[in-house]
C-alpha cells in the first residue's frame, strides 16, 4: 500500500511537471515569442517571463532572438566601375524588428530562410554599389579619394529600401565591408606588378650605384690628371730654369770655338756608335791606316 | 463463470494495450517528425513493433478464447447425449476453433517472428544510416515540447504496462506479457528520449544523436535475438500438453521491462552461493524496497544542485528567472549564489575578468610557432590573408606615366599580409549578453573590417616601414570607436601590427631591393676608394716628376759649370800643341766610342769585286748560344 502510494505521488508529480511543460512557455530576456492557435497568429508578441498556451498541437510558440545576429554574405566577385574585378564580403547586422511580420514572411521563422534573403538583397546592392565605384573608392594610398564609408552606406541603404519595400520584419542595424580581394589571376598579376616596381628600384640601385662610381672615378682621374700636369709644368719649368743657368757658361766656350766645336763633335761621335754600330773602314781611315804597307794576296800591278 | 469473465478481461486487457500501444506509436512518430528528433524515429520504430506484437497477442488470445469456449460447447453437448465419442473425436470439422489456433501457432507465429526479425535489423540498419547523413536535430526551440510530450508518453506506457505486466503474471495470462513488455520497455525508452531532448535543451545538443546510435544498437541486438530464438525453436522438443512461449516473445524485452528480474536472478545466485538465504537478510530487502526511493531521492538531489551556483574568479553569470532578467540581482560576481530550482532560475557565466584573444589576418600554426626564425620567404602561418593596400607607385615610375592617362586611371593596389591580435575584456556583461547574438564574431568583424579599411587608406611602404606603430594605436582606437557604437560592452586592451611583410611570393624581391641599395653603397664606396688612390698616386707621382726635374736643373747647372771648368783648361793645353791635343782626343774617343760597334776594315784595293756584308742583328743570343744538356746520362762530352 505504502508502494502503491509512493508509486502515486511520483506518477503526480511527474504529471504535473509535464502538463507544466506543455501548459507553460518561458521567453528569454533575449528573446521575443510569437504564439499561433492552429496556425494563425494570436495576440501581441510576447516579451521575456513566464506565459501560459494551450499544448501543440492547438498553439505553437515561435521564439525569436531579439538581438543583432551577424551575418556575413559570400565573397563575391564584381566588376568595378574601371572594370576591374573586386571580392567583396560584407557582414550585416540585423534583427527581427516584427516577429508576426518575420513569422508570415519566413517558413517556421527560419532564420537560415532570412538569411538567405538578406544574401540576395545583399548581394544585388553590392554589385550595384561596386559597379558604380573604380577601384581607387575601394583602395587608394591617399585616404582622401578614398570612399569606403560612403560605398558602405550605400549598399546599407539599399538593403534597407528592399526591406522596407517588403515588410520582413528584419532591420538592418549595421553593415560593414568584412573581405576584400582580388581573384587569383589578378593576384598574380598584381604580384607581377609589385615584382617590377621592386626591379625598378633594384636597377635604380644598381644602374645608379655604377654611375656614380663612374663619375666618382672621372673625377679621380681628371685631379690626378691636373696634379700630373701641374707637376709637370713645373717640372718643365725647373728644367729650363737649369738650362737657362747653363747656357751662362756658353761665353767660356766661345772663347775658342774650334776647339769647343771639335770637343762637340767628338762627343756626338762617341754617344753615337755607343750600341749596336757596325762600322766599316777602309785603310786609309786612321788608325786603320796603319795597315796600308801591310803586305796582301793582291796580285801586284 | 469466474473463469469465462476473466478470460474476457484478458482480451479487454490485451485490446486496450494494442488500442494504446498504436495510439501512442502514431503520436510519437507525428511528433518525432514535428521536432525532428533523431532519438525519437528509434523510439517510434520501437513502439511500432510494440503495436505489431500487442495485435498478434491480442489475436492469439482471441484464437484460444474460441478454441476454450468450443472446448466448452462440446462438451456440453456430449453430457446432455451421453455420449464421450463425440469428444473424443479429432475431425477437424468437429473443432475448427482448435484447428485454427494450431494452424495460427504452426504458420503465422513463425512467419510474424520472421517478419519482426526483419522489421528489427532492417529498422536498425536503416536508422544507423539516416542518422550518420541527416543533419536534422531537435530545434532547441522544440526541445521542451518534446521532452513534455515523450514524458506523457513514458508515464501512460508505464502505469500501463505495469498493470499488464501484473496480470500477466497470472495463470493462463501468459499471452499479455509480449505487449506489456513492449510497453513497459517503450515507456523506458520514451522515456530516455525525453532526457534526449533535455540534454539538447541544456545546450548538449549531441545528446539526441547518441540516443539515436543508442537505440539503433538495442534494435539490432533485439534482431540477433530474435534470430536465435528462430533458430532454436526448430530443434526445440515438442512435449505434449506442455505450453510454450511464444517466439515473438522477447525475453530481451521482458528484461528491459522488467530489470528487477535480474534482481532476483542475482538473489538466487547469492542464496546458491553462500549456502542460505542472503535474499532474505534485512539489509537486502531494504535495499532492494529502498531502490525506488533511493533513485527519486536520487533526483531530487539533481534538482536541488541547481539551486546553487558557483561564479569561478574571472567570470560573472547573468541571471534569468522565468527566462526575464532578474531586477534584483541581474548580475552575479564571483562566488557563492543560491536559486530557484531549474527550469525557473538559469545562470549564463561569461568570462568578463580574463584578457580574450582572437587574431585578425592569420590563423596560428602551432609548428610554425615552434620555429626560431621568421622569414617573410617562409610561410610561417597556417593561413595567411592577403590584404589590399593602398601602392603609391615609385617616383621612376609616376614620372614616366605622367603622359599616359590610361594608367593614371588605374589606382595601384598592393598586397600585403598582416598579423593582428586583438586582446579584449568584456567590460559591462549585460551589454555583451544582450545587445548582440554572437557579441565574440561581432568583434571580429569589427576588427577585421578596421583592418581593412585602415590597410585601403594607406601606402604600401608606408606601413610596412615607420607607418607601424601608427597603425597599431589607429586600428585599437577604431575597434574600440566600433564596439562602443554597437554597445558590445568590451574593451579593447591591446591590438598589435606584427608581423606586417609582403605576400610570401613577393618577399624575396623586397629582399633584392635592400641588396641592389647595399650594392650601391659598395660601388660608390669602391669608386670612393680607387680615386682616392689614383688622387695619391697621382700627387706621388707630381711630386717626383718636380723633383726629378729640380734634380735634372741641378744636374744641368753642374755639368755646364764643370764643362765650362773643363774647357778653360782645355783651351791652354790646345792652344800649346793643337794638332797634338786633337789626335790624341780623337785616338783617345776612337777605342772608346767603337768598343762596341762592329767593324770591319776593307783593305783591299781593286773596286771590281763585290764585298756582302751580313749585317743581320743576332737574336736572342743568350738561347742560342746556350749549351744544352746531354741526352744521356752515361754520355760524355767530348
Amino acid at each position: 500500500m505504502k508502494r502503491n502510494l509512493l508509486i502515486i505521488i511520483v506518477g503526480a508529480v511527474l504529471v504535473v511537471i509535464f502538463a507544466l511543460l506543455l501548459f507553460t512557455f518561458q521567453v528569454r530576456q533575449s528573446e521575443v515569442a510569437v504564439v499561433t492557435t492552429f496556425g494563425r497568429i494570436t495576440g501581441p508578441p510576447c516579451q521575456p517571463g513566464l506565459h501560459l498556451k494551450w499544448p501543440w498541437p492547438i498553439q505553437q510558440v515561435y521564439k525569436f532572438d531579439e538581438r543583432i545576429q551577424d551575418f556575413q554574405d559570400k565573397f563575391s566577385e564584381n566588376f568595378t566601375a574601371d572594370n576591374i574585378t573586386l571580392i567583396m564580403s560584407i557582414y550585416v547586422g540585423w534583427r527581427i524588428s516584427d516577429a508576426p511580420a518575420f513569422l508570415n514572411s519566413f517558413k517556421d521563422g527560419s532564420v537560415s530562410a532570412a538569411q538567405s534573403q538578406l544574401q540576395s538583397m545583399l548581394t544585388s546592392a553590392k554589385s550595384a554599389v561596386v559597379g558604380s565605384n573604380s577601384l581607387s573608392a575601394f583602395v587608394n594610398a591617399d585616404p582622401k579619394q578614398l570612399k569606403f564609408d560612403q560605398i558602405q552606406n550605400e549598399i546599407e541603404q539599399a538593403v534597407r529600401d528592399e526591406l522596407q519595400t517588403n515588410n520582413y520584419g528584419i532591420q538592418i542595424e549595421f553593415l560593414g565591408i568584412k573581405k576584400l580581394g582580388l581573384p587569383a589571376s589578378v593576384t598574380e598579376a598584381v604580384f607581377t606588378r609589385m615584382k617590377s616596381e621592386r626591379n625598378i628600384l633594384i636597377s635604380q640601385a644598381q644602374n645608379e650605384g655604377a654611375a656614380e662610381a663612374i663619375k666618382i672615378t672621372a673625377n679621380a682621374n681628371r685631379q690626378a690628371s691636373e696634379t700630373l700636369a701641374d707637376a709637370q709644368a713645373q717640372a718643365t719649368r725647373i728644367e729650363g730654369e737649369g738650362v737657362a743657368e747653363a747656357a751662362k757658361t756658353l761665353p767660356i766656350f766661345q772663347e775658342n770655338p774650334d776647339l769647343a766645336v771639335f770637343l762637340l763633335r767628338i762627343g756626338a761621335v762617341q754617344q753615337a756608335l755607343n750600341q749596336n754600330a757596325t762600322l766599316i773602314f777602309d785603310q786609309h781611315m786612321p788608325p786603320f791606316d796603319l795597315f796600308q804597307d801591310l803586305p796582301t794576296n793582291m796580285p801586284s800591278h | 463463470m469466474v473463469e469465462r469473465q476473466m478470460e474476457r478481461n484478458v482480451q479487454k486487457n490485451g485490446l486496450v494495450n494494442l488500442v494504446a500501444a498504436v495510439v501512442i506509436f502514431i503520436a510519437a512518430f507525428v511528433l518525432t517528425c514535428y521536432v525532428n528528433s533523431l532519438a525519437g524515429q528509434g523510439c517510434s520504430i520501437f513502439l511500432g513493433l510494440g503495436a505489431l506484437v500487442a495485435f498478434a497477442s491480442w489475436f492469439q488470445m482471441r484464437l484460444e478464447e474460441n478454441e476454450r469456449l468450443e472446448k466448452l460447447e462440446v462438451e456440453e453437448l456430449a453430457r446432455t447425449r451421453g455420449d464421450s465419442t463425440l469428444f473424443e473425436s479429432k475431425d477437424a470439422e468437429v473443432f475448427p476453433a482448435r484447428r485454427a489456433r494450431e494452424q495460427f501457432e504452426k504458420f503465422f507465429v513463425p512467419g510474424f517472428a520472421v517478419l519482426l526479425f526483419l522489421l528489427e535489423a532492417g529498422g536498425a540498419w536503416l536508422l544507423w544510416h539516416w542518422v550518420a547523413k541527416t543533419t536534422n536535430a531537435v530545434a532547441p526551440d522544440l526541445a521542451m515540447t518534446s521532452l513534455s510530450l515523450f514524458g506523457i508518453f513514458a508515464l501512460l506506457l508505464f502505469l500501463l504496462g505495469r498493470f499488464s505486466v501484473t496480470i500477466a503474471r497470472l495463470e493462463n495470462h501468459r499471452l499479455l506479457r509480449p505487449g506489456a513488455n513492449f510497453l513497459l520497455a517503450g515507456a523506458y525508452i520514451c522515456l530516455v528520449t525525453a532526457l534526449g531532448s533535455a540534454g539538447v535543451e541544456a545546450k548538449f545538443p549531441r545528446a539526441d544523436f547518441y540516443l539515436a546510435r543508442v537505440l539503433c544498437v538495442l534494435l539490432g541486438v533485439m534482431a540477433v535475438e530474435m534470430l536465435v530464438t528462430l533458430l532454436l525453436e526448430i530443434y526445440r522438443p515438442r512435449v505434449k500438453g506442455k505450453v510454450a512461449r511464444p517466439i515473438y516473445d522477447s525475453r530481451l524485452t521482458g528484461l528491459l521491462a522488467q530489470p528487477e528480474s535480474l534482481f532476483t536472478t542475482a538473489a538466487q545466485a547469492l542464496d546458491y552461493q553462500f549456502g542460505f538465504k542472503v535474499s532474505e537478510t534485512w539489509v537486502f530487502q531494504l535495499l532492494q524496497r529502498s531502490l525506488p526511493v533511493l533513485f527519486l531521492a536520487q533526483l531530487a538531489v539533481l534538482l536541488l544542485s541547481t539551486c546553487v551556483v558557483f561564479i569561478e574568479p574571472g567570470e560573472q553569470g547573468v541571471l534569468e528567472r522565468f527566462g526575464r532578467l532578474d531586477t534584483g540581482r541581474p548580475v552575479l560576481n564571483p562566488g557563492a549564489h543560491l536559486l530557484w530550482p531549474w527550469p525557473m532560475d538559469k545562470v549564463y557565466r561569461y568570462r568578463t575578468g580574463q584578457i580574450q584573444m582572437f587574431d585578425v589576418g592569420f590563423t596560428p600554426d602551432p609548428q610554425s610557432e615552434k620555429l626560431r626564425t621568421i622569414l617573410w620567404t617562409v610561410v610561417h602561418t597556417k593561413e595567411e590573408v592577403n590584404f589590399l593596400v593602398g601602392s603609391a607607385a615609385p617616383t621612376t615610375i609616376t614620372n614616366q606615366s605622367a603622359n599616359n592617362s590610361d594608367l593614371l586611371k588605374v589606382a595601384p593596389v598592393g598586397l600585403i599580409d598582416v598579423s593582428v591580435p586583438v586582446q579584449f575584456q568584456i567590460t559591462n556583461v549585460l551589454d555583451w549578453a544582450y545587445n548582440n547574438a554572437d557579441p565574440t564574431n561581432l568583434l571580429q568583424d569589427l576588427a577585421t573590417r578596421a583592418t581593412i579599411h585602415y590597410l585601403a587608406g594607406v601606402d604600401l611602404n608606408h606601413v610596412l616601414s615607420h607607418g607601424r606603430l601608427e597603425a597599431a594605436q589607429d586600428l585599437r582606437e577604431r575597434i574600440q570607436a566600433d564596439a562602443n557604437r554597437h554597445r558590445l560592452g568590451a574593451k579593447i586592451i591591446f591590438v598589435g601590427v606584427q608581423d606586417i611583410h609582403p605576400p610570401v611570393k613577393v618577399a624575396g624581391d623586397y629582399e633584392k631591393v635592400v641588396a641592389a641599395t647595399q650594392e650601391r653603397i659598395a660601388a660608390t664606396n669602391n669608386a670612393a676608394a680607387d680615386a682616392i688612390r689614383t688622387n695619391a698616386l697621382a700627387s706621388a707621382q707630381a711630386f717626383a716628376d718636380v723633383n726629378q726635374a729640380r734634380a735634372s736643373r741641378t744636374r744641368t747647372e753642374l755639368a755646364a759649370f764643370a764643362r765650362a771648368d773643363l774647357f778653360t783648361n782645355q783651351i791652354a793645353a790646345y792652344e800649346a800643341a793643337p794638332s797634338v791635343y786633337r789626335q790624341r782626343a780623337y785616338y783617345q774617343m776612337f777605342p772608346q766610342a767603337t768598343a762596341n760597334a762592329r767593324k770591319y776594315i776593307l783593305l783591299v784595293t781593286n773596286t771590281h769585286d763585290v764585298v756582302i756584308f751580313d749585317l743581320e742583328d743576332k737574336i736572342r743570343a743568350d738561347l742560342l748560344n746556350m749549351n744544352m744538356p746531354s741526352s744521356s746520362r752515361n754520355s760524355t762530352s767530348p
